[in-house]
């Protein structure tokens, strides 16, 4: 019975330990190849980058919940960049689907987790909609 | 003690068994189609978002 105990506390430990492992365990998901067109997304998207905020502080554009941008209004050259931005976005979307062997119904789980982390890293006075579908300025 | 080492010797070589080994069951001629739910990592994807993004903005 007394060499029984400090055995049981070990094992104990031990599956512990793998509970924890699993609770700490996060999936690693990555474009993992960047072909020609999904680096011509990710290059459009930073050159446009600087304008995007700009026109989102000046509430001409907005973060809506499905991970897009959208105009908020009818200023010059607005539509184009909104266009080009998704345009943009869907084929990072549609990679990180592909390339990690999301399936079908991975695509909108990807969308709004990317739409929550624009919501996120919106700056104040931005125009984001909220997951209820009501607009907002952060 | 080593009694205790050999059983957890077989505790987490079984464990390592059991999970890589794959049965599979019924006729070799007539193949079965599973239809896998993938679960998403929403914790790993929202990093992945954030990488991603904060890529871009530096880019920018």
């Amino acid at each position: 019975m007394r060499t029984k105990v400090p055995f049981i506390i070990f094992l104990m430990m031990l599956m512990g330990s793998f509970s924890m492992s699993v609770v700490a365990w996060a999936a690693q998901y990555d474009i993992r190849e960047k072909t020609p067109q999904i680096q011509q997304a990710l290059s459009g998207r930073q050159a446009r980058y600087g304008e995007l905020q700009q026109l989102k502080s000046q509430g001409m554009i907005g973060e809506n919940n499905q991970g897009f941008v959208q105009a908020m209004g009818n200023g010059p050259g607005v539509g184009e960049i909104v266009n080009a931005e998704n345009r943009d976005r869907q084929v990072i979307y549609q990679a990180i689907v592909d390339q990690n062997q999301f399936g079908s119904g991975g695509y909108p789980q990807v969308t709004m987790v990317f739409a929550e982390v624009q919501r996120d890293k919106a700056a104040p006075g931005d125009p984001i909609q909220l997951p209820s579908g009501e607009w907002v300025k952060k | 003690m080593r009694k205790m080492k050999s059983i957890t010797a077989i505790f987490l070589l079984s464990i390592c068994l059991y999970g890589c080994t794959v049965k599979a069951v019924g006729d070799p001629n007539r193949p079965i189609t599973i239809n896998a739910n993938i679960v998403v990592d929403i914790r790993g994807l929202k990093n992945t978002a954030n990488n991603i993004e904060d890529m871009v903005a530096k880019g920018g």
